[in-house]
């Protein structure tokens, strides 16, 4: 038998906050353990949660990033359960009345239709806090670090539209550019700022069976996701043609061993409507103030890109996916750069120099004004592609301007035309049987002549100028008659 | 240290001016005072001292009161049992006193005393470090031997705190002083509450509702035949959020832990069974059965809450204030939740609603409550004082 999978994503996404979510603590999980701590995110007798408007704001701005609709009323519940990462008892999360509803986000499947893969809500709800096992001898001990208790959440719970790891992946990389677009958060499932589990039940191909679920975590990057509901996909497929029941449970991913297996079944409590912290009321005013501050998205941004930058929408789509590679790309054009080479330099050149040296674009040293003066220079032909691939290197060591890089390194290129038909005269003279092939009509040899000519000037000839210089002694042959 | 006191503050010295600056407050210790064992009566906070001011004690201080001690209170201030709420000022030793109230505590305690008590609207006063049980009923009631008094105290403390954002956001009220016009006011009384008193206890009632009339007030009956349904909500609502509410004394930051437990689960049941007492024990108890076994139970008396708060505004259009009577319940000290719920029967309605009630002794020769609407404080002290005024000249 066929089967196709019908898998839902829960999706936990840590805001960018300056401090917690009930709290003035700093926002800083990896600090020192327990140092952003307070009688409030500790929950000492007499604290009163108060709910952070920038977190408010934030996960508004999330919502309405991936279409979702901010409802008028909301409230925080408290899902009870006991745990030692939980400083009360009970989790603030919204439960009965979440911040918003519907949305969605629309993706390609792998026969590249489009698909619309909808989230049913999205809630906040603050983090709890870490644990850490150890051995102190041979006692086992449990240690707890509040840093991260408190940190404003939120969760984003889709519809079970997917049919496969493709589209989830495919889901998750949109979101992501989505929510970095709107500012709310980095969403790296590597850093823990997004985290995923995954739903996943199997029914024969074509039917419109709901069966029993498996809920799938630990995965911590989008690829794993992927793996782990390709696994589960093969191994639920398995046992129902073994004739064995699904049944419902939570599995862990094991990036090693690339399984999931089962784990401990983690007790649910209820939740009921938490008494202090206020009903949530947003106006029409407020949620259309949020609308206005978010940027413009990256679909419509790389249509206008198409539009007015003449890109593919290949180019557009790749330079929009991250916005700080697309406001750089901006920047360069807005100082001056040509569409064409800001393009091919900013992603062929400054983009792999960037990961080489583990920066991001935004807080590297290369700046597009620095990195358009650099530009500039090359389309003028002051320097040539080779001197501008040196100066940039440079740019990354230090602040100098690179025009003051250029003259002072002498990496101006040598275009004075009587200098550069000497070295070409050289050239000729010094590499007889190469002129000889390319008068035979190889081609090739006219490269290495260009080389040989290039070499001679340290690299700063003009390249274009060269190659005019001998193409036109090559073929008049006059002041080589004699060889 | 007597029976009445806890902890005394060796440094009660109050301002140098301000609306409180004559008088003497005593606290409970479920009201943090910086530096003071805060422990609200139980041993789940044994040797824990207080780490910041509650909202009300830092306006009380800033109004020139002079802060004399910690009085002993019941476990976390449910019930009055093993609690001397009210003595201090019964002895004269505390011009006022600040008694949580969730059930009818605040006033119970000053009917015990023989005092004047004042639980205000819900929402008036900061609950920024109060250490509470159940957040949506309760509130720092005020036993006091007179209105005025009540009246000053409640003008300080009360009002919107950044500290606190549970507080509605609305106006401050004005609480100067106001003459009441007894032929423009109507005093309703729910007859069936009259029916489920003592022989003696209805005469003093009626005598009460008697005085009244001769005050030149209109009195008038307010049928309630739910009144039944206030305690029973009370227990549902009140017993959930006690549940959660206690979840914090896990002994993993704070508290008494059990030594000997062999997990970190164990180690809750351990340290837990050590931390509460009994009736608070089977008041968590019943909260997390309704939370976990049956939510539907708890979800129901959510909705008839809201119901019986929509009732009480029916009430008070045609009344402005309601005259109910006491408590019937004499033995203070009660260990099991259905004593406790039966001593505050006619209390903790106002807990439910939210509503103000105030607490009178001798009105016409017995103690009665009047609650307004809910943000009537003002005119209900107002009404209190001359109430009490007439009571000195009639007498």
């Amino acid at each position: 038998m066929e089967f196709e999978a019908v898998i839902g994503l829960e999706i936990h996404v840590e805001l960018n906050c300056a401090t917690k979510m009930f709290c003035d603590c700093p926002n800083r999980p990896g600090d020192e353990p327990n140092v952003n701590t307070c009688p409030t995110c500790l929950w000492f007798p007499g604290a009163v949660p108060r709910l952070s408007s920038e977190a408010l704001e934030k996960a508004s701005l999330l919502c309405l990033a991936l279409g979702g609709e901010l409802q008028s009323r909301s409230a925080f519940d408290q899902k009870v359960y006991y745990y030692p990462d939980l400083p009360k008892g009970y989790q603030l999360s919204q439960a009965h009345l979440p911040l918003s509803r519907g949305g969605g986000i629309e993706v390609r499947d792998e026969k590249e239709r489009i698909r619309k893969l909808r989230i049913h809500h999205i809630h906040m709800e603050e983090d709890v806090a870490k644990l850490v096992h150890e051995m102190e001898g041979r006692t086992p001990i449990s240690l707890v670090d509040f840093n991260r208790a408190g940190a404003p959440l939120v969760e984003i719970v889709t519809e079970p539209d997917f049919r496969s790891p493709h589209e989830a992946m495919e889901f998750l990389k949109a979101l992501r550019v989505q929510v970095r677009y709107a500012g709310a958060s980095e969403c790296s499932m590597e850093n823990g700022t997004m985290r995923v589990d995954a739903n996943i039940s199997i029914r024969p191909a074509g039917t419109t069976a709901m069966n029993t679920k498996v809920e799938v975590k630990n995965m911590n990057s989008i690829r794993h996701v992927g793996d782990a509901i390709a696994y589960e996909i093969a191994r639920q497929s398995a046992s129902v043609q073994a004739g064995e029941d699904v049944v419902l449970h939570t599995r862990l991913w094991d990036p090693d061993r690339k399984v999931t297996l089962p784990m401990r079944a983690k007790f649910e409590g209820p939740c009921i409507p938490d008494p202090v912290v206020p009903l949530i009321e947003l106006s029409e005013e407020w949620i259309e103030e949020m609308r206005a501050r978010l940027p413009e998205m990256p679909a419509a941004r790389a249509s206008r890109f198409v539009e007015q930058y003449g890109l593919s929408g290949d180019e557009a789509a790749y330079l929009s996916s991250d916005p700080d590679l697309a406001g750089f790309f901006e920047a360069l054009i807005g100082h001056g750069v040509a569409v064409r080479s800001g393009m091919h330099w900013l992603t062929t050149q400054l983009l792999p120099a960037v990961r080489d040296r583990q920066l991001a674009l935004s807080n590297c040293r290369v700046t597009p004004e620095r990195f358009a003066a650099l530009l500039r220079m090359l389309e003028k032909e002051e320097i040539n592609a080779n001197a501008a691939r040196e100066v940039l290197l440079q740019l990354f060591d230090g602040d100098a301007p690179p025009e003051e890089i250029v003259a002072s390194r002498g990496f101006r290129q040598i275009s004075d035309p009587t200098a550069l038909a000497s070295m070409v005269d050289k050239v000729i003279e010094d590499n007889p049987s190469a002129v000889a092939d390319y008068r035979r009509g190889e081609s090739k040899a006219l490269g290495f002549l260009i080389g040989r000519v290039m070499q001679s000037s340290g690299g700063k000839a003009n390249p274009k100028m060269i190659r005019g210089l001998l193409v036109k002694n090559l073929e008049s042959g006059s002041r080589t008659a004699g060889a | 240290m007597d029976s009445v006191f806890f902890y005394r503050n060796s440094k009660p010295a109050g301002g140098e001016d301000g609306a409180l600056q004559e008088l003497k407050i005593a606290l409970q210790p479920n009201v943090s005072v910086t530096g003071w064992p805060a422990t609200a009566g139980s041993n789940a906070l044994a040797g824990f001292t207080a780490l910041q001011d509650a909202t009300v004690v830092d306006r009380l201080r800033r109004a020139g009161a002079s802060l004399c001690g910690y009085t002993v209170m019941s476990e976390f201030g449910f019930g009055l049992g093993g609690s001397s709420a009210g003595e201090a000022v019964r002895r004269k030793i505390a011009d006022a006193e600040l008694v949580v109230d969730m059930l009818g505590e605040s006033r119970l305690a000053a009917a015990r005393a023989d005092a004047c008590g004042f639980k205000p609207s819900y929402g008036l006063i900061s609950r920024f470090g109060i250490i509470g049980l159940i957040p949506s009923m309760e509130c720092p009631g005020i036993v006091s031997g007179n209105v005025r008094q009540i009246r000053a105290i409640l003008e300080a403390v009360a009002g919107p705190d950044e500290l606190d954002f549970s507080l509605p956001d609305e106006e401050p009220l004005d609480f100067s002083p106001q003459e009441i016009d007894p032929q423009k006011t109507t005093l309703g009384f729910v007859p069936e509450l009259v029916g489920g008193l003592s022989g003696q206890q209805q005469n003093k009632f009626m005598s009460a509702l008697e005085f009244l009339r001769k005050g030149g007030f209109k009195v008038r009956e307010s049928r309630l035949p739910d009144f039944s349904r206030f305690a029973l909500v009370h227990r549902i609502v009140g017993s959930v959020e006690a549940s959660s509410c206690a979840g914090r004394y896990d002994s993993v930051r704070y508290g008494p832990r059990a030594v000997g437990a062999k997990n970190w689960n164990e180690m809750y049941i351990l340290s837990r069974a050590i931390a509460f007492g009994s009736l608070v024990k089977s008041y968590l108890f019943q909260g997390a059965f309704f939370q976990f076994e049956r939510y539907e139970a708890y979800d129901n008396a959510c909705r008839i809450r809201a119901g019986l708060l929509a009732e009480m505004r029916q009430l008070h259009s045609e009344a402005d204030f309601l005259v109910i009577p006491t408590a019937p319940g004499e033995n203070l000290d009660a260990v099991s939740l259905e004593e406790t719920y039966r001593m505050f029967d006619f209390m903790a309605f106002a807990n439910v609603t939210g509503q103000p009630a105030l607490y009178m002794p001798s009105v016409g020769g017995g103690g009665i409550q009047i609650v307004g609407p809910r943000r009537s404080d003002p005119d209900l002290l107002a009404l209190g004082e001359s109430i009490l005024h007439a009571g000195r000249g009639g007498n």
